[in-house]
């Protein structure tokens, strides 16, 4: 009998064993070693840092091919939009829609195109890691305080960044700070005004934590002898960005005294040649006040700026895959003086039996090489005085604003502007603005909205684009995507679609 | 006192020293397991049967002769077999041990007992063997007055003479019984000596006993002995039903299980199991995606339950859990083309199938556990059901050697109609005239620079190949009644259809060894099953190309290179894609798969036994895909850098399932009680890379030879799983039956907050043809049970880690700044819940005519709930959705009826059939917030979840010869509105579905036939849908000659319109009909050579066969096949194959 209770005990004990192992112990798993847990990876420098590096990353490598994205692709939809580009006849639905100014919300519950709002989804996309970033950075207590401060310097730049394109595309934009879904989810749009002094909040917390000189990818000053690319944020960039800002909310003041601080930097900022313009910094080119590092590669090659793969023509356009069909609208060709060198530095054609198209040529290397050699640029020191010789224009500072414009001037080879007036001068930096910075992040759409010129001009233009119902007002801004009034009921369409 | 005598007569006959019972549970199993393995050594090198003829030998002398020709263990008493121990006659030839005893025995005054291997001589009265024992030594009194009621020992034997225990013997006419313990022996005390004893076995013919037949009732011995040999049970009921942690049987279960056996896998020459199951088991609904070897299945158990999540069953193998999907691949995951291969299911990122990575021969029989009496115990991983695959055992007997050699065809069953030279070109000027467009420059087959006159048939060069099957297989199996084994080893190649040389190969080998210790306590059982396969295939699949104009160039050039058809007024470019070319395009897939499992048990009581399952399961895919340069047109090779993609994946996962067993009978009822727990992990390491820039073709396996590497998606996860399970099984008489399962199951797929769930069940039956009144008013019902189950299970496949916040790195070829970079990966919701199926079932099953026809009807009602779903959410918060459990219920109800009939059933030739039919229904019954979830749009409440709509289809303009759909009005429109006019809905869930099942004996012929039928709407097949009818896109637009019946002129009243090179307008629901199929699945005809021939060439069995797969088709269908429905990718071929079968 004893033997028998003895082996009793004995299954006893080990289904005890059993059932006290069991549970949690046995389904924990460690996090997978393929990702980083937002627990953690605002605990150390390298993994803090990756996530600010990558938006970067992004906002260089997105194809200029692809339909969503800020930088290359969203050149070129605004810029079909604008004055700027024409458009390959057989290209797709959604290019079209952006050509002839009928970007449509398909109506809700339906599939439809969805062309008009990949801005918007890529720039709420990336708000998202700036607002996560803000908050894990805040609560961060392992970093090193320098680095810390600097990233926390880089989101908040980025945040307005992107703000600033949403506003300008959009109108009024749901102001996310969090990365709260419910809270986003549920966002009222806020006016724009409200959203631009966010932009200016963080860019003026941007300017105190950003650093002053060019850190590479550890955060650190490069060492010398080599030459810093300005691929990373600074003081400088926030300055700048806010000089725009400051500019479009007609803060003339703000804007001229935020261009004059980088301007006055002769140090690090001086305009280059029209040739040097989009080189990166250790090419030869001070003007840059921001750049995008090209990532992206084919085999073993490396690509150039995206901008160069989109615009550069080999061929006529063609293509059915969104690959080069744009060209330089004739408004645009037609819209430079005579002798001015941009029109021959900056653009080239094409020509075969089809016909002569021309090309901006900003840009030069569009095909893989073995080094790359010119950087896409965001912020550079021509546009700086550009906005601040309207800037001073608008303060009645003629000569001011002229000797701003006439730097611009000089370097396309063009002699003094002969406007003297207020309004004059505003008309004079406008054109040149529209030759200084066609093609370049959407400037000239932008700007005709800005200036209220928008009508005006498209109500020639979109015309001769093919539509031929002719422009609405409304179409000055894009629609919001359908699936985010459907998602949020909060958020009301834009008036007219 | 009787006790003690027992004891003491067992410590005197014991033959090994005695092991302290005090010392530790584990050391005894371990010396156990070594007697054991001694034992049956010594056993194992002599025969089991006994041979002996003798006159007037004296018993001593017989017994050890016996000792010595089967290699038992003998104990006696000499002093007790000399003075008791009567002479004997024997003459016996090939028997077993228990027979020759049961002979030598026969007048003998002394009994015996068999123990294992062991033989025990005893007197009959152990009271006198005590007497004799304390040296009394009396005289054995040979006639005392007969006891009124003697007491009987009766040992319970299956064929193999193993023991059976807990077989029921019950005095008939009398409610009392008791079950045999593990020596398969139990003693009735003071059986009335007229009565009739019962003895039943599930899975084992029932025996009646009359002690009146015992010899020793007349020689008035008062402990008579018997010897029942049962054998098993032909009858549907009675089969063995494995079940989850067990086994039962048709009669006795409570469960909605399905078993398919081995032998009728084995006669459907397919690349997958699962494909033999097709047709063959009631709500179980396969789709085969291709007819690819190794390509996707999509299966379902009794519908769709879940609208977001997985809906694989779990297929355990041998008591170990089997990934229901094949790993991120090269054509899958990342890139997200399910590439040649297809996927298994919709919602699937993968390709393939991993069970095409198990060898179909192994398989002793395949379980497919439905509701959730069968499946709850599973818990969390079974709301789709179970499939349970039990590998093949050895037997106890000879050694024996089986040789299975077959050899088969494959070919495209169906070809399509298309269109010839003359016919194409006619459509594509008449397109041309109806467009008013002129020939343009790339209109090549127009233009002049393709030979107008050619004609290719495309089909033919393309799929109208044969494709190689064999399949060799040798197995050794063999063992005695202590230790079995069996092992086998298989090759199996299948070519394609396809030109070019691809074909997927594999070797598998498949053991098994099972011993039980000397005095049957301690179990052991080891298996596994290793297969590698080699699977060659072009990088696409090549039936897309059928479409190619009929005009296309030649394929080869006069001097034997691939034709390019340059094109001299575009630079001499190439003007098509030669097909063929594609054979430069290669995928390769070597992929090994490993499943193993110990089992290890004790007894540590009667009726009591501790069980420990450990498995561990390995599948290993490597993937190449390479694109060659001679697959480059000749202008691009100068641009084009030689790129190759590599996968590399291993799964890893183990389990342990200890387990308590008890059972008993109590209250003249049977009890069976199991306690488990399961532990699992599943380790996942896959990773892909793109090389490029390799020197030439030959170089590109090679990953050193490429010039630039590119990491693509690397999926390392981990996967726990633990689990407490227990069930308790009360059968009272075989009349009423209650089973109650429970688990408690964690998974590490979810957040803390919700990682661990309660599944349960009950299930009730009631065999009702065993009352009175059923034999009375019923008589030709011999059997009625009707089964109700209820119960809830979950499903935890959401994918690992999803309720985790992550970062996730993002690969630049050109990183920025030269550091990683790392983006969010998504929301993320710690607060994920299980989904939940309640599964409720009620059936009935009857017997009729001594069950020669066995009618099963099931009512099945699964609701599935909590349901894991992407919430939609505005892009404002970053992302467009997060994972959230909606309180959606969805409804699969399901009629499954099964019906087996024994039409003719003599000596000489015997038919019986089974039919099955499932009719099964699919409603989404509520959806809060469906609106806000990413199935807006897409699903309707009160409708499946496989629900479309579509225009409605009004016809082809008379005016000009475009398609007209009704808008929501009923207005002709050309121009409806999404939004308003989508008025018709169809779902493509089938109406109903099943098969019907035939198999003929005739002396040593066997004809066996199913036929499989679907009833189902979904799109047929016209024209091309790939290009419109009159258009030149890419070469392929060649269309069926159905399309001739095109409209032409106006006031043409036709069902197609105008040829074109554009677009004619929306046709709505036109092509929407029913494309319900029959079709000859399989067919198996064999024939086993009769006794004489095969005694003459010294084999066991000799045998011939023909299996043929699809073999013809019933349809409306126009396309390839109806059971994949898709015009691009290679149906299911119809097999043929011829083989033989030899035992040795």
């Amino acid at each position: 009998m004893l033997s028998i209770f003895k082996n009793k005990i004995s299954v006893f004990v080990l289904l005890l064993a059993f059932g006290s192992a069991g549970c949690k112990k046995l389904v924990e798993v460690d996090p997978p070693v393929t990702s980083t847990t937002g627990a953690s990876i605002y605990t150390d420098d390298v993994t803090a840092t990756t996530v600010l590096t990558r938006l970067y990353a992004s906002l260089s490598g997105t194809a200029y091919n692809s339909t969503s994205g800020l930088s290359t692709p969203f050149s070129k939809k605004a810029g079909l939009s604008a004055d700027e580009l024409s458009l390959w006849s057989g290209a797709g639905t959604s290019d079209i829609a952006y050509y002839t100014n009928t970007l449509a919300a398909p109506a809700i519950g339906s599939g439809g195109i969805t062309a008009g709002n990949e801005t918007w989804t890529t720039c709420f996309g990336f708000i998202y890691t700036c607002n996560a970033a803000i908050e894990g950075l805040n609560a961060a207590t392992t970093l090193t305080p320098s680095v810390k401060q600097q990233l926390l310097g880089e989101a908040k730049f980025m945040r307005a960044f992107y703000y600033f394109y949403l506003v300008n595309l959009y109108g009024d934009i749901p102001l996310a700070l969090s990365s709260d879904y419910r809270i986003n989810n549920s966002l009222l749009r806020s006016p724009k005004a409200q959203v631009y002094l966010q932009m200016i909040a963080d860019l003026k917390d941007a300017q105190t934590s950003l650093s002053s000189t060019y850190l590479n990818g550890q955060l650190k000053s490069y060492t010398s002898p080599v030459i810093p690319e300005r691929v990373r944020p600074t003081s400088w960039a926030a300055t700048a960005l806010l000089a725009r800002v400051y500019l479009y909310t007609g803060d003339w003041a703000g804007a001229e005294m935020q261009a004059s601080t980088v301007i006055n930097n002769t140090t690090l900022f001086s305009l280059s040649t029209l040739s040097n313009t989009f080189l990166k910094t250790s090419s030869g080119n001070n003007e840059a006040i921001l750049q995008l590092q090209p990532v992206n590669t084919s085999g073993t090659s490396f690509f150039n700026s995206e901008d160069a793969r989109l615009f550069v023509l080999s061929a006529a356009p063609a293509g059915v895959n969104s690959t080069h069909i744009v060209y330089l609208s004739p408004q645009l060709l037609s819209a430079f003086e005579t002798g001015d060198a941009r029109k021959t530095n900056w653009v080239t054609s094409y020509t075969d039996g089809t016909g002569t198209y021309s090309f901006p040529n900003k840009y030069k290397l569009a095909l893989a090489g073995a080094s790359v050699n010119e950087y896409q640029t965001v912020l550079r020191l021509g546009e700086q005085y550009l906005i601040r010789a309207e800037a001073r224009a608008q303060q009645n500072n003629t000569s001011g604003a002229q000797g701003d414009l006439n730097m611009i001037r000089a370097r396309a080879g063009l002699g003094v502007t002969s406007a003297n007036t207020q309004a004059g001068l505003l008309t004079a930096i406008s054109h040149e603005r529209q030759v200084e910075l066609f093609c370049e992040w959407g400037h000239r759409w932008l700007d005709l909205k800005r200036t209220g010129n928008v009508d005006a001009v498209m109500n020639a233009v979109t015309p001769l684009k093919g539509n031929t119902n002719g422009w609405k007002s409304y179409q000055q801004l894009y629609p919001l995507p359908i699936g985010d009034v459907q998602a949020n009921p909060n958020l009301v369409q834009n008036s007219g679609y | 006192m009787q006790i003690a005598a027992k004891r003491n007569a067992f410590a005197k006959t014991k033959p090994l020293p005695i092991l302290s019972r005090q010392i530790l549970l584990m050391m005894k199993c371990t010396a156990i397991l070594l007697l054991a393995a001694c034992l049956s050594a010594s056993a194992g090198t002599s025969a089991q049967t006994v041979s002996l003829s003798e006159k007037r030998i004296s018993l001593e002398k017989a017994l050890l002769a016996i000792k010595k020709q089967s290699g038992y263990n003998l104990f006696y008493k000499v002093e007790m077999l000399q003075a008791y121990g009567k002479p004997v006659d024997v003459n016996i030839k090939n028997v077993s041990v228990p027979e020759a005893l049961q002979e030598v025995f026969r007048n003998q005054t002394l009994t015996y007992e068999v123990a294992g291997t062991t033989i025990i001589v005893k007197e009959k009265s152990e009271k006198k063997l005590d007497l004799l024992t304390e040296g009394l030594n009396p005289r054995l009194d040979i006639s005392p007055p007969p006891p009124p009621n003697p007491d009987v020992t009766i040992t319970v034997l299956n064929t193999d003479n193993q023991p059976l225990e807990g077989a029921s013997i019950i005095i008939k006419g009398q409610n009392k019984g008791i079950a045999t313990d593990i020596n398969g022996r139990a003693t009735l005390r003071g059986v009335d000596p007229n009565a009739t004893v019962i003895i039943s076995f599930t899975g084992y013919v029932n025996q009646e006993y009359k002690l009146s037949s015992n010899p020793g009732l007349k020689s008035g011995v008062t402990n008579l002995t018997a010897l029942i040999r049962l054998a098993a049970s032909t009858n549907e009921l009675d089969q063995v039903q494995i079940i989850a942690y067990g086994s039962t049987s048709k009669r006795l279960q409570t469960g909605n299980v399905t078993t398919v056996k081995g032998e009728d896998i084995e006669k459907q020459p397919v690349n997958n199991p699962l494909l033999a199951l097709e047709g063959r088991v009631p709500g179980l609904f396969i789709t085969q995606v291709n007819g690819i070897p190794g390509g996707g299945i999509s299966i379902q158990i009794q519908g769709q339950n879940s609208i977001g999540s997985g809906n694989d069953p779990l297929y355990v193998i041998d008591g170990v859990p089997y990934p229901s999907q094949n790993q991120a691949t090269v054509f899958g995951g990342a890139s997200g083309t399910p590439g040649i291969l297809g996927k298994s299911s919709a919602g699937s990122q993968f390709s393939g199938n991993p069970l095409s990575y198990i060898n179909a021969s192994d398989i002793e029989s395949i379980s497919v556990l439905k509701d959730a009496d069968a499946t709850a115990i599973y818990g969390s991983r079974a709301a789709n059901g179970a499939i349970l695959i039990t590998t093949k055992k050895g037997k106890a007997g000879p050694t024996k050697l089986d040789i299975t050699l077959q050899q088969g065809w494959g070919k495209v069953g169906h070809f399509l109609d298309l269109m010839n030279s003359q016919q194409y070109l006619q459509m594509r000027k008449e397109g041309k005239r109806n467009d008013n467009t002129a020939v343009s420059s790339s209109d090549y087959d127009l233009n002049g620079l393709w030979d107008s006159t050619r004609y290719t048939d495309w089909q033919k060069v393309m799929i109208g190949g044969t494709a190689g099957y064999s399949n060799y297989g040798v197995t050794i199996s063999g063992g005695t009644t202590n230790i079995q084994y069996l092992v086998g080893g298989t090759y199996h190649r299948e070519t394609t259809v396809f030109p070019g040389n691809f074909a997927n190969q594999d070797v598998s080998v498949h053991f098994n060894i099972s011993s039980t210790s000397a005095n049957q306590k301690f179990h052991f059982q080891f298996s596994g099953s290793y297969l590698s396969d080699h699977n060659s295939l072009p990088g696409i699949d090549l039936t897309q190309y059928v479409f190619l104009a009929p005009v296309a160039p030649a394929l080869y050039n006069p001097d034997g290179t691939l034709n390019w058809a340059p094109n001299p007024n575009a630079s001499g470019n190439s003007s098509w894609v030669n097909p063929l070319a594609q054979q430069y395009n290669l995928y390769d897939n070597t992929t090994s798969s490993l499943v193993s499992n110990a089992t290890l048990s004790y007894r540590i009581l009667p009726g009591l036994e501790l069980k420990s399952n450990f498995g561990f399961t390995s599948l290993t895919a490597n993937e190449f895909a390479g694109v060659l340069i001679n697959s480059i047109a000749p202008e691009s090779r100068p641009a084009y850098t030689r790129t190759s993609q590599f996968s590399f994946n291993t799964l890893k996962s183990w389990i342990i399932e200890p387990q308590l067993n008890y059972n008993r009978n109590i209250w003249n009822g049977k009890i069976d009680v199991l306690v488990g727990a399961s532990v699992q992990q599943q380790g996942n390491d896959g990773k892909q890379i793109t090389a490029s820039g390799f020197a030439n073709d030959q170089l590109m396996k090679d990953l050193k030879s490429a010039t630039s590497w590119f990491s693509g998606v690397a999926d390392i996860s981990d996967y726990k799983y633990n689990g407490g399970f227990g069930r308790i099984n009360y059968n009272w008489q075989d009349k009423y039956m209650i089973n109650l399962t429970a688990r408690r199951d964690g998974s590490s797929r979810f957040g803390d907050y919700n990682r661990f769930h309660n599944f349960a069940s009950a299930g009730l039956g009631w065999i009702f043809s065993q009352e009175v009144f059923a034999k009375k008013y019923i008589p030709f019902l011999s059997f009625g049970k009707l089964k109700g189950s209820y119960g809830t299970t979950g499903n935890d496949q959401i994918g690992n880690y999803s309720y985790l916040n992550l970062y996730n790195s993002q690969a630049f070829g050109n990183p920025y700044q030269g550091v990683t970079s790392q983006a969010p990966g998504g929301l993320s919701n710690p607060y994920l819940q299980w989904e939940e199926t309640r599964k409720l079932a009620l059936g009935i099953d009857l017997g009729f005519w001594k069950d020669r026809v066995l009618i099963s009807a099931m009512y099945n009602r699964n609701r599935s709930s909590n349901e894991v779903i992407n919430y939609t959410l505005s892009t404002v918060t970053g992302f467009t959705s997060i994972k959230e459990n909606f309180p959606a219920l969805v409804q699969n109800t399901s009629w499954e009826f099964l019906l087996n009939t024994r039409n003719i059933s003599t000596n000489q030739f015997s038919w019986s059939s089974s039919f099955n039919l499932t009719i099964p229904q699919n409603k989404l019954i509520s959806f809060p917030g469906l609106a806000q979830s990413s199935f807006s749009g897409k699903l309707y409440i009160g409708q499946p979840l496989t629900i479309l709509n579509n225009y409605s289809f009004y016809g082809v303009d008379p005016a000009t010869g475009t398609y007209l759909v009704r808008n929501v009005n009923g207005t002709p429109t050309s121009s409806p509105n999404f939004t308003t006019d989508l008025t018709v809905f169809y779902t493509t869930l089938p109406k109903f579905y099943g098969g019907f099942q035939n198999s003929f004996n005739y002396k040593g012929f066997q004809l066996d036939f199913l036929l499989q039928f679907v009833s189902q709407v979904n799109n047929n097949f016209y024209g091309n849908p790939a290009a419109i009818p009159g258009s030149f896109g890419a070469g392929k637009g060649n269309q069926t000659v159905s399309e001739l019946a095109r409209w032409q002129k106006p006031g043409d009243i036709s069902f197609f319109a105008r040829f074109s090179s554009n677009f004619q307008g929306t046709s709505g629901d036109r092509v929407v009909e029913d494309l319900s199929y029959a079709r000859l699945k399989n067919l198996s005809f064999s024939y086993q050579f009769g006794g004489k021939f095969i005694k003459k060439a010294h084999l066991q069995n000799l045998g011939l066969f023909l299996n043929a797969q699809n073999v013809f088709t019933l349809t409306p269908y126009k396309g390839f096949d109806p059971e994949n429905l898709n015009t691009t990718t290679l149906p299911p071929l119809r097999v043929v194959t011829l083989g033989i079968k030899v035992g040795i």
